[in-house]
């Protein structure tokens, strides 16, 4: 199924409660939007294969739940994740006010410090909107992460948020590791690429 | 030494036809390279041979079927000479020559040899290719030294001549007589002579370095058998050289400029005594790896990496008997554990149990043969285990030591270095066993030592896990997933057995009003273990909602009351859904929620007691991230890893029921998951503005998992729910994880920790010693090792390079220490100075050489002069008044006064003659000689570069 895939990559979704993180996760791999799409218990689990410059990456992308009760469970799943969506609802403050906890956990958990980050203000079709893309953007540069904002109901900008993050994960040395022998077994035995380390010289990106 | 056929500069023209074209080969390869045509150049700054690169290129040329290689070394010079090129003075010699007169760059400390001879900045060599190809014949060398300098319009060109010999004709062993042959060799028509500039350097070689010996002490073994702890402890590193990794200092004495009759140097008599030359430089030599401690001790514990005895191999089949039955067969281990009989808390210290302990694995094994003895071992123990010493007769009581390494000490900047290096906190236990295992591999009987010490390990953690005794020296908490496996293992360990001791305390106090026997029937774990199995097997498909708690009927707490709880769950039972019964007593309340109150009884809303969540490892993570990948993407898929995972939802929605009776989901979800519980100002029929809330729309979708799950929900309360984490399962699982461990796995897990603590040793010797380049290079190591051993099983070549690293830094610290041992800058109390010195010895050990300030006369001149006076005082044994006498006037003396001189004879004599004298006649041009000659013991040889001018010749 995956005879020419260049490697596989674990992505994490995070953020707050009911920011869209399934629904995100959901409009990419399934291109659908469900608006009664129910609260994600621990973490959920897609696959899917997209191509960049090219080459073919397949993507394990780890959804969690953001209720705080459940993140003594989910961090557990950071462990050797190469890149990290961090969603915000950008019709509520609070969930970008939060961010800061996240980043922490991720600092906290990730067992890599050259994750890529990327960060995402979903929910841009509603009328209602708290907090300003500038904003975001801010935010972003002062964590090297990547910034994009989007909606997982009109599809704005989720395809090219993944694509983005996966390119830049394989533009990072060290990160990622091409697959040999052990393709199609996915977490078994993904091992860490050697070398890492090197940020890869994406912190200056925006 | 070079072969003889080295044709500097060449342009042919003197070359037979016969070579013709191996000669315009050459000038091919010259002329790809830009060096046919006029070369000029600024003149070279003062000791640029040095401080600049030098660049070589090469080219391979066959004459005939006789390959040669031709190579272009040059300066790289920072400047664009080439375009500098059509600027030219007519009149300008070739860099080449000016470069022969060019005093900025005499003796060069480190260059290639022609450099060194000739002076130059850029030249050509032609070898064959071949080593053993060398030209031997002399025809055959004559044929190829047809050599000219880079073309100067063919008027002027510069013979490169050579002559070296093993025996040294007396004459040559002067200047007087090295004057000689140098005026004879540019035969100089005019009278008088133009002056000749003269340079000299006398080398100088100390070994032996007589008092100033080693300082290195050994490390003292003995000490440590006698209970004492002495130059090692366990827990520290050995550091240093073992040997003096410096074997001899070189004094160079140089006259850089004299000229002829300033200075008399003669077959009797020379005016060239060491102390009054006006520059002196010093170099050292360092010992080759030399043996170091630190280094040693890494080297040996990661050659433990590849040993494949298990330890029952290396310690005998027999020992482990008992204990391997045992650890092998967990299912009877777990049985065993799990009896409900209260655990007898025997009053037994830690070293009272490693005496039993080992009096069973004596009984197996001849006393002697013990690879650690008694007092070894019991010292190790008590540093690993320091609540063992402080024990209270009362073993049942919460040991003071326990709590050792909850809150690591912050280690500044080296603080984080254990995640870096996936190591573990450096006042924790696994790295201080990665210590102890480091010592007993090199100390204590080797590979034999660590796997006796890790039998004892292993026993340790199975006492501490019946006896309810938490392994000291782990942070509290679930494992760190940043720190190696062990580590993990061991704070895994500490998690169950923190949870055993209070569930075993609960029952204690239970038990006193209750017959035991009582107890155990509640419990009751029939078949538990065998069903588990057989629904792991299954995939945990089809498992209800405690598919992630253990199956085993067991519970968080012990069972207070066991009529309770039935007539409790099967009440709830019935009535659960969306009513609760309103007048159950509540239970398990940790605190009020703020000011919430429950919707509809409008009681406060309190947060109830918990369980936590298991605690995991980084493999068990990998397996259960395995499981639950395995289900793959479908929404069946979904539904049922949701439905997995959800044991700890249902769990936190029991306790929620029973800390609030009366409560519903809403109420539920203002706790759990605020955001789902949606609020609205909305006017009511008074016209007053209210709040009204809702549930969002994904939690009121029909039967989702949430609602399912509140309406499965009993009002249970933690303590007395089914387990979530069954702590028996998990400790025995670790324990025995650690028993088949072998000591090559256990060196491979602990190999990160001894890294880590080599790199704060180097960095806390350092720190002493301030050395720049160390500091740089332990940066250097810091982040290669951070980028392998972060990862599984790094290469071994990789690791073998950090090591290698480690005891180079080592090493030159070492260097550092001796050279300061012997420059005496410890005695020194003039701050100033010593001050002065110290740099001094640092750059000796960063800089090919390093010129004294005040030469003979300056502060480490005399320091110098001290060293080579006392060995020679040695070395020629003089009676002890004519010692006293000279070593009070020794400014006085003159070097050939007959009495035994400061220094030793020069080892090496280099002597560079130069002038600007036209050849071949008279009304020729101007143009620089030069003759370089070095006079070693067994080596003679005389450089010339002797410019003719060929216009009428």
């Amino acid at each position: 199924m995956d005879e020419d895939v260049l490697t596989t990559l674990k992505i994490l979704i995070i953020g707050e409660s009911g920011v869209g993180k399934s629904s995100l996760l959901l409009r990419f791999t399934d291109d659908t939007f469900d608006p009664e799409l129910a609260a994600t218990i621990g973490v959920d689990f897609k696959v899917k294969t997209i191509s960049v410059d090219g080459n073919k990456a397949k993507l394990a992308i780890w959804d969690t739940a953001g209720q705080e009760r459940f993140r003594t469970l989910t961090p557990s799943y950071y462990r050797g994740a190469q890149g990290v969506i961090l969603v915000y609802d950008v019709t509520r403050r609070d969930t970008f006010i939060k961010l800061d906890n996240w980043l922490n956990e991720l600092e906290t958990y990730c067992t890599r410090n050259d994750i890529v980050k990327m960060l995402v203000g979903n929910k841009i079709d509603k009328e209602n909107r708290e907090v300003d893309r500038n904003e975001g953007l801010k935010f972003a540069r002062k964590h090297s992460m990547l910034f994009i904002e989007a909606s997982a109901k009109t599809c704005d900008g989720v395809q090219c948020a993944f694509e983005e993050l996966v390119e830049k994960i394989i533009q990072t040395p060290g990160l990622w590791e091409i697959e040999s022998q052990n393709r199609g077994v996915m977490l078994s035995n993904h091992k860490e690429g050697y070398g890492g380390g090197a940020c890869g010289g994406y912190c200056s990106m925006l | 030494a070079l072969p003889e056929s080295e044709v500097f500069e060449i342009t042919d023209f003197t070359t037979a036809s016969e070579w013709e074209r191996f000669i315009s080969k050459v000038e091919e390869v010259l002329n790809d390279w830009k060096l046919i045509g006029i070369a000029s150049g600024k003149p070279l700054g003062k000791g640029v041979y040095t401080t600049d690169a030098w660049e070589e290129k090469s080219d391979e040329i066959s004459f005939a079927d006789f390959k040669f290689s031709v190579t272009h070394h040059y300066l790289v010079q920072e400047s664009s000479d080439k375009d500098g090129k059509e600027e030219l003075i007519e009149d300008a010699l070739p860099v080449s020559m000016q470069d022969l007169l060019c005093m900025n760059n005499d003796f060069p400390p480190r260059a290639h040899c022609l450099v060194r001879w000739y002076g130059l900045r850029e030249f050509v060599v032609i070898a064959p290719a071949a080593n053993n190809d060398a030209v031997l014949s002399e025809s055959k060398c004559n044929l190829l030294l047809s050599s000219i300098s880079v073309a100067l319009g063919n008027t002027v060109r510069t013979d490169f001549e050579m002559v070296h010999l093993r025996k040294v004709p007396n004459q040559y062993t002067h200047l007087s007589g090295l004057l000689d042959i140098f005026k004879s060799k540019t035969g100089c028509p005019l009278t008088p002579l133009p002056p000749v500039s003269i340079s000299i350097r006398l080398t100088y070689v100390l070994q032996d370095w007589q008092q100033y010996f080693w300082p290195q002490q050994p490390p003292d073994i003995d000490a440590l058998v006698g209970g004492e702890v002495g130059g090692v402890e366990f827990g520290k590193l050995p550091f240093g050289a073992c040997e003096d990794p410096i074997s001899e200092l070189h004094l160079a004495t140089t006259w850089p400029h004299l000229t002829e009759g300033i200075i008399v140097d003669n077959d009797v008599y020379s005016d060239l005594d060491p102390i009054q030359a006006p520059q002196w430089s010093v170099r050292v030599r360092k010992a080759d790896n030399p043996q170091c401690l630190l280094g040693d001790f890494i080297t040996e514990f990661f050659k433990l990496c590849r040993r494949k005895e298990s330890t029952e191999e290396i310690l005998g089949r027999s020992t482990f008997e008992d204990d391997g039955k045992e650890a092998a067969d967990i299912t009877h281990a777990l049985s065993k554990l799990t009896e409900p009989a209260p655990v007898p808390i025997h009053k037994l210290s830690v070293t009272n149990m490693v005496h039993s302990a080992k009096k069973k694995i004596r009984k197996h094994r001849g006393v002697d043969e013990s690879p650690l003895n008694n007092e070894v071992l019991n010292t190790i123990l008590l540093y690993l285990f320091p609540d063992a010493a402080d024990k209270s007769s009362d073993g049942s009581e919460a040991r003071p030591g326990t709590s050792t390494g909850n809150n690591p000490p912050p280690e500044n900047e080296d603080s984080n270095l254990y995640t870096q290096f996936k190591s573990a906190p450096s006042d924790s236990l696994s790295y201080k066993l990665a210590l102890c295992l480091c010592m007993v591999n090199f100390y204590h009987g080797g590979v034999k030592g660590v796997a006796h010490l890790w039998q004892e390990f292993v026993l340790e953690m199975r006492y501490r896990w019946e006896n309810n005794y938490l392994v000291p020296g782990l942070a509290n908490g679930a494992p760190d997933l940043r720190c190696c496996l062990l580590h993990q293992k061991l704070q895994m360990l500490n998690c169950c057995i923190e949870r055993k001791k209070a569930r075993d305390e609960g029952k204690k106090s239970i038990s006193s009003d209750r017959s035991p026997g009582d107890t155990g029937k509640a419990i009751g774990h029939s078949g538990g273990d065998s069903q588990n199995d057989t629904d792991k097997e299954k995939g945990e498909v089809g498992r209800s909602w405690e598919s992630w708690s253990d199956s085993e009927e067991e519970f968080f707490e012990c069972l207070s009351d066991t009529e309770e709880l039935k007539g409790n769950g099967q009440e709830s039972g019935k009535k659960s859904g969306s009513k609760e019964t309103p007048n159950l007593k509540p239970e398990g309340r940790l605190h009020q929620h703020g000011n919430l109150t429950l919707l509809h009884p409008g009681e406060p809303l309190y947060v109830p007691v918990t369980q936590e969540p298991g605690p995991m490892t980084e493999d068990l993570l990998e397996e259960q991230s395995e499981v639950l990948a395995k289900l793959g993407t479908s929404a069946e898929g979904a539904h049922l890893r949701a439905r997995m995972q959800s044991a700890c939802l249902l769990s936190d929605m029991e306790s929620f029921k029973a800390a609030n009776p009366g409560c519903c989901l809403e109420d539920f979800v203002r706790w759990y998951s605020p955001r789902d519980y949606v609020e609205e100002e909305v006017v009511d029929e008074k016209g007053n503005v209210v709040l009204k809330g809702e549930l969002s729309a994904r939690m009121k979708i029909p039967s989702n998992m949430w609602v399912e799950a509140w309406e499965t929900a009993k009002p249970i309360p933690a303590r007395r729910q089914r387990r979530l984490f069954d702590d028996t399962r998990e400790a025995e699982k670790v324990l025995h994880y650690l028993a088949v461990q072998k000591p090559a796995d256990l060196a491979r897990h602990l190999l990160p920790c001894v890294i880590h603590a080599a790199v704060l040793k180097v960095k806390e010797e350092e720190t002493l010693e301030d050395i720049a380049s160390v500091k740089k290079i332990i940066k250097q190591i810091i982040i290669l090792s951070s980028k392998i051993l972060r990862f599984p099983n790094p290469e071994d070549k990789k690791l073998e390079e950090i090591i290698a690293q480690i005891m180079s830094v080592e090493a030159t610290i070492a260097r550092a220490r001796s050279l300061k041992a012997k420059f005496g800058i410890e005695k020194h109390d003039q701050e100033e100075e010593r001050d002065d010195l110290e740099r001094f010895v640092n750059c000796l050990l960063e800089q090919p050489e390093v010129s004294v300030v005040g030469a003979g006369r300056g502060p480490a001149g005399s320091i110098i002069h001290k060293l080579f006076m006392n060995a020679q005082r040695v070395a020629t044994t003089t009676p002890l008044d004519e010692e006293l006498k000279r070593s009070g006037s020794s400014d006085e003396r003159r070097l050939n006064s007959g009495a035994v001189a400061d220094f030793p004879p020069a080892a090496g004599r280099e002597v560079i003659l130069r002038t600007t004298v036209p050849r071949p006649a008279s009304y020729s041009k101007p143009l620089p000689q030069r003759m370089y000659s070095v006079l070693t013991k067994e080596d003679f040889r005389l450089a010339g570069a002797f410019s003719s001018d060929t216009t009428f010749f």
